[in-house]
């Protein structure tokens, strides 16, 4: 029988979702294990014997040395390194705060200085070379299935190219940006969600990260901006899940 | 001498502790959350209301419905508004659906492996496979739920001031009150388990709960009755952690299932009701790893919860209408329990309906305190006594009892 892969889930700075999102998988993630052995994975297991990876999961934002040190190590011994969820594709909404990192502290804890070596919140790309990048606050945990499924079987995992918005037309739900005039982020975002939001007759918020290439955020800009919406409105709109734009 | 524990495992969030020993006694235990800043008030401020529900979910992914509901019930009550009951019992029946969601989570997933013996639920499995599997099955339930009022399994932004973008349709509310009663045996066999956890991590004297059982007006404690955060809990940072410590009265306190059923036990449902009378000698002594046992109690109670909520709304028929929402000036405060204990939302909202001010107390951040107070005593009862990898071991455990969520508590701020 062909050894299992090893599998490493790393935990920076984040909600937990993206390592939960896992879980999540239910029996599925047993069918997983028939290809791969978890060997770092704190959420879940109180069992620590990686030094070598052939799959690393990172999720989270690099918030604090602690979390640059523990990216480092997950880099330095993993074959293929995956950036998981947009905390570690983009920065997602806490790598939106905009202010330097030592004015942020002194807001919420005083003057103490820095004793915790926090640093501003930065998605692991902008740190370390990842093999695959894929977004979503949280991502979609069919997409990470495939994705594992496809390495395991030596097929290089595809990256999605299309916007929220054709998965909300091949689901025939309505548009909310035109017959509701909701801010809806859906013609500019990474697809791959299943226009989940619009089907609760929602915009979508963009959790995914801006797709990049034939999107028009110009023409969304001016969508919103003739439904009335201002500009500091929409810009913080645009930038709330990816400050940190790869 | 310090001693550090290795970074918690099956926990949420990234923390450790340090046991302070002098002249071969332990003299201090200091609970380090070292998941880093996450600034959620900054990311708030100057932001329209209606968005806000949608960030705030973000704090935490196993509790956000909690963190959505709150956050709308602060901004509901800044301008006024008052929703219909039909709205009220969807909220309650999305938090109901996180409480079997993170419950089974913890007890079954994160708290069975050390009954058990085992590193991890995953290889429990092979042995314990149909335990782990009814603890899924009671997980997944509870995530239907969340995905019907909340609108996805992970931070949704269904739940909205005023009401909701989706409601959910007849059928689902018919499979919620047919499923329920089917986990119900499972749940009630959870209870018989997890009784079995012995007395450890030292005794809580001071409860505090939210006045009603889901979400409440008010605060209520073991010495008096509707009081606010405000006038009774206060906060203070430490320089060895990114979460701040909270105090009642000056006292450490614990909040969460064990504290919600000796607050109010009264109004359970009548098998969780039965079953809490059962075992309430035990739970009454305070121990903290108790709360294991108060959260199976309230997997049943959840259960039959749901059931009652989707009768209801199925009997009387729903209207699906949302109340309307006009910003003005105002100040509120959401209180909702949690899984893990009290939840604080509290927003200061101008003219415009952008917010101005907000402060959020996560449960973890409550319970913060009274962590450091439970390893201490546990340190103190088992240094010497047994080998340090055990007293680790144990601490570990102690504080897996608090189902602490550490994410969750690195991101209040007052402004």
């Amino acid at each position: 029988m062909m050894d299992k892969l090893k599998l490493g889930v790393f935990e920076l700075t984040d909600c937990g979702g993206c390592a939960l999102n896992m879980l999540f998988l239910y029996e599925r993630l047993f069918d997983l294990l028939e290809f791969y052995e978890i060997t770092e994975f704190h959420m879940a297991t109180s069992l620590r014997e990686g030094n070598h990876y052939d799959v690393a999961l990172v999720t989270g934002t690099v918030s604090t040395q602690r979390d640059l040190n523990l990216l480092k190590e997950a880099r330095n011994h993993s074959d293929y390194l995956i950036a998981l969820g947009t905390c570690a594709t983009h920065g997602s909404v806490q790598a939106s705060v905009e202010l330097p990192i030592r004015e942020k502290l002194k807001a919420v804890y005083g003057d103490e200085g820095n004793p915790m070596r926090a640093l501003d919140s930065k998605p692991v790309v902008e740190y370390v070379a990842v093999d695959f990048a894929l977004p979503g606050c949280p991502y979609d945990k069919n997409e990470v299935y495939q994705v594992l499924l496809d390495i395991a079987k030596g097929i290089e995992p595809v990256k999605k190219d299309y916007p929220v918005c054709l998965e909300c037309k091949l689901n025939e739900y309505e548009c909310v940006l035109v017959k509701k005039g909701l801010p809806c982020l859906g013609p500019i975002t990474y697809g791959g969600c299943n226009a989940v939001c619009v089907r609760s007759g929602l915009g979508c918020i963009g959790c995914r990260g801006p797709l990049p290439g034939e999107v028009n955020p110009a023409g969304e800009y001016e969508v919103l901006r003739e439904l009335g919406y201002d500009d500091e409105y929409i810009i913080r709109k645009f930038k709330t899940f990816a400050r940190w734009e790869p | 001498m310090i001693i550090e524990t290795r970074e918690f495992t099956r926990v949420e969030g990234n923390g450790k502790a340090e046991i302070v020993i002098e002249d071969g006694e332990v003299k201090d235990v200091r609970l380090k959350i070292i998941e880093g800043p996450r600034f959620f008030e900054l990311l708030t401020l100057g932001r329209h209301y209606y968005d806000v529900p949608d960030l705030e979910a973000r704090i935490c992914a196993i509790c956000y419905l909690s963190h959505s509901v709150a956050s709308v019930l602060g901004i509901e009550r800044a301008f006024g508004v008052e929703v219909p009951e039909e709205i009220q019992l969807i909220r309650e029946l999305g938090l109901i659906g996180e409480f079997l969601e993170s419950h089974s989570l913890h007890l079954y997933l994160l708290v069975a492996p050390d009954l058990f013996g085992y590193p991890d639920a995953i290889r429990m499995a092979t042995k314990h496979g149909e335990l782990v599997k009814e603890g899924l099955a009671l997980k997944s339930f509870g995530n239907r739920i969340r995905v019907m009022v909340g609108g996805r399994e992970i931070h949704g932004i269904n739940v909205k001031p005023g009401g909701f973008g989706r409601w959910p349709l007849p059928e689902e509310l018919e499979a919620v009150e047919r499923e329920a009663d089917g986990l119900l045996t499972i749940a009630r066999r959870s209870v018989r388990l997890f009784s079995e956890i012995g007395p450890y991590g030292g005794k809580a004297e001071l409860f505090v709960a939210t006045d009603g059982y889901l979400t409440g007006e008010s605060l209520i404690s073991n010495i008096e009755k509707n009081f606010h955060y405000t006038e009774r809990i206060e906060e203070r940072p430490l320089v060895y952690s990114f979460a701040k410590q909270s105090l009642y009265n000056g006292r450490p306190f614990l909040v969460g299932s064990l504290a919600r059923l000796l607050l109010k036990g009264d109004s359970l449902t009548p098998l969780a009701r039965r079953l809490f009378e059962e075992h309430r000698e035990k739970l009454e002594t305070g121990y903290v790893s108790y709360n294991n046992l108060a959260q199976a109690i309230e997997l049943v109670y959840s259960l039959e919860r749901a059931k009652e909520i989707a009768k209801t709304l199925l009997d009387g028929g729903i209207e699906r209408e949302n109340v309307p929402v006009e910003a003005r000036e105002g100040e509120g405060i959401g209180y909702v329990e949690a899984p893990r204990g009290v939840l604080i939302h509290h927003y200061r909202i101008d003219g415009n309906g952008s917010i101005s001010y907000s402060n959020i107390i996560t449960p973890t951040a409550l319970n913060h305190a009274m962590m450091e107070r439970a390893l201490l005593w546990e340190a103190r009862e088992l240094y010497g006594e047994v080998p340090e990898e055990e007293m680790l071991g144990r601490l570990e455990e102690t504080v897996r009892a608090f189902d602490p969520c550490i994410s969750c508590s690195v991101h209040f701020a007052k402004l």
